[in-house]
């Protein structure tokens, strides 16, 4: 795993501009937003993608192919690809509260718990979002993947926008919904949170490993 | 090193069925056309198809079962396939080293100046023969017991492909237990480094034999019509008609060079010989 580890970090040096532009925009963001809370939120999930990216360099002339040929088995492949995504994903995460709190605290307009908490909530979508989106980048490769990735995103952000629409519709505002869960305990929520996120990636691991194990190059 | 019993793969109307050796100590060579089946094979071997049937082995294990630490040694190159083209050479030493226990850095980098390839430059980059190189390179520096080589000339220059197979030798030469698969669809590349040739045409092995018999014992014999007539069938393989008379196979060259002094008789050769077996018809 740290040979594919290696190669795909040396990979990524070629978008090494890309990496010093979006350090660039996190630091400009915590400093001069009124609001940057949203900062751990945002990097995370564009730097995952990064993993991703991987994957289409791997696939580009066929170069999977010879990886295998090396000592290196295709579930070692897949777990890595998870490897690399959650590096980078917490990576930037913590590089990003760091920031965020930094810059709060210079300014004297947040307190670290505050922006910890709003930060880790976001650790959960992160595994879940990294969860969907390897296994089908796995199976249907870097270009198919990317469309059908659009697809499911677009379909979740729907299914999301009509059941509030309908909710509204039938007299149970957003607050109503979400008026129960202020009864509940919040760190039973972040821990259900982790557990449904550390879950779903349990399973997409297995889901990838399958996908690897049945595919032929 | 290598042994597989009816091996086989489906796809579509092409069939793979084979059933060949490689023994320690020995390089053998796999020729064919384009489309034969010999790519098909390396993939098997290598774990990166499923076979439909058919058993193979590699050091004595099935290669269903193989781990990582196993394919550790073996060298590999494909001919389609290869490091990220995104890479450099100097990417590839971390990557080699972190995979490999008995990756020889100071030896890669060493036969690297040697070759030619710089250690800055993107491999996409790199000249058709900078690539190959680059490949064997690879291939040679973790101290693999086997080599596991498709279509490794391919597309190279004459002084290219002589570096190439150079560099096959010494890695032979450093140890007595180790063994070579590789292939080309120019077969003739193969005749000065292989110990045995198998032939592979539409899946199927067509000929097994040692090089050195093919190059002494086989000739290709012209004859006219009225010659072709008298000639003694007995010893002749393959037969294929010609606008001036026939062209045939044998495997007895000295016994047509004895009795028939007026035929025409070529020394056989591995390009010959595959192409007397595939579009000549039995005697």
């Amino acid at each position: 795993m740290k040979g594919l580890l290696i190669k795909d970090f040396r990979l990524m040096k070629s978008q090494i501009n890309f990496f010093i532009i979006l350090t660039a925009v996190t630091v400009v963001l915590a400093v001069f937003s009124d609001n940057p809370s949203f900062v751990p939120g945002y990097l995370p999930f564009v730097m995952s993608v990064f993993a991703l990216s991987t994957i289409s360099y791997d696939e580009f002339n066929n170069s999977s192919a010879f990886l295998f040929t090396l000592p290196v088995s295709r579930t070692g492949y897949a777990l890595e690809k998870y490897c690399l995504s959650l590096i980078l994903g917490a990576g930037s995460w913590l590089f990003a509260l760091a920031v965020t709190t930094v810059s709060g605290m210079i300014k004297g307009t947040a307190v670290f718990s505050e922006t910890a908490a709003a930060a880790l909530i976001i650790l959960p979508f992160l595994f879940i979002s990294v969860a969907v989106m390897l296994p089908v980048q796995l199976k249907f490769g870097g270009e198919k993947g990317r469309i059908i990735l659009m697809i499911i995103f677009g379909a979740v952000f729907l299914i999301f926008v009509t059941a509030l629409k309908t909710g509204e519709a039938i007299g149970n505002d957003i607050q109503a919904i979400s008026n129960p869960l202020s009864g509940v305990n919040l760190k039973a929520l972040f821990a259900g949170a982790f557990i449904a996120g550390a879950a779903s990636l349990l399973i997409s691991m297995k889901i990838s490993c399958s996908v690897m194990n049945k595919k032929e190059f | 090193m290598i042994k597989t019993e009816n091996l086989q793969k489906r796809y579509g109307n092409f069939n793979l069925n084979c059933s060949f050796e490689v023994k320690k100590g020995c390089i053998t060579g796999l020729v064919g056309q384009n489309g034969a089946g010999k790519t098909t094979v390396f993939k098997a071997l290598l774990g990166l198809i499923y076979p439909d049937g058919g058993k193979a082995e590699i050091f004595g294990k099935n290669i269903t079962d193989f781990t990582p630490e196993d394919k550790e040694k073996i060298g590999a190159a494909l001919s389609d396939s290869g490091f990220s083209e995104y890479l450099t050479v100097k990417d590839i030493i971390p990557i080699l080293k972190a995979l490999y226990k008995s990756f020889d850095e100071k030896f890669f980098i060493r036969q690297g100046e040697k070759l030619g390839l710089p250690l800055n430059k993107k491999i996409k980059e790199f000249s058709t023969g900078m690539k190959a190189k680059l490949k064997i390179l690879v291939a040679v520096s973790h101290k693999a017991s086997l080599l596991i080589l498709d279509e490794p000339t391919a597309g190279l220059d004459v002084v290219a492909r002589d570096e190439l197979l150079e560099i096959l030798r010494e890695y032979m030469e450093e140890d007595e237990n180790r063994a070579i698969l590789i292939s080309s669809h120019i077969s003739g590349d193969l005749e000065s480094l292989c110990d045995d040739i198998y032939m592979i045409h539409n899946g199927k092995i067509v000929l097994h034999e040692d090089t050195d018999v093919i190059l002494s014992d086989y000739a290709i014999i012209k004859v006219t019509e009225e010659q072709f007539k008298s000639l003694d069938k007995q010893y002749i393989l393959r037969v294929k008609k010609e606008p001036f008379g026939y062209v045939c196979l044998t495997d007895q060259k000295a016994f047509y060079a004895e009795n028939y002094p007026e035929a025409v008789i070529e020394n056989g050769s591995a390009d010959k010989v595959i192409t007397m077996i595939i579009r000549g018809q039995e005697a």
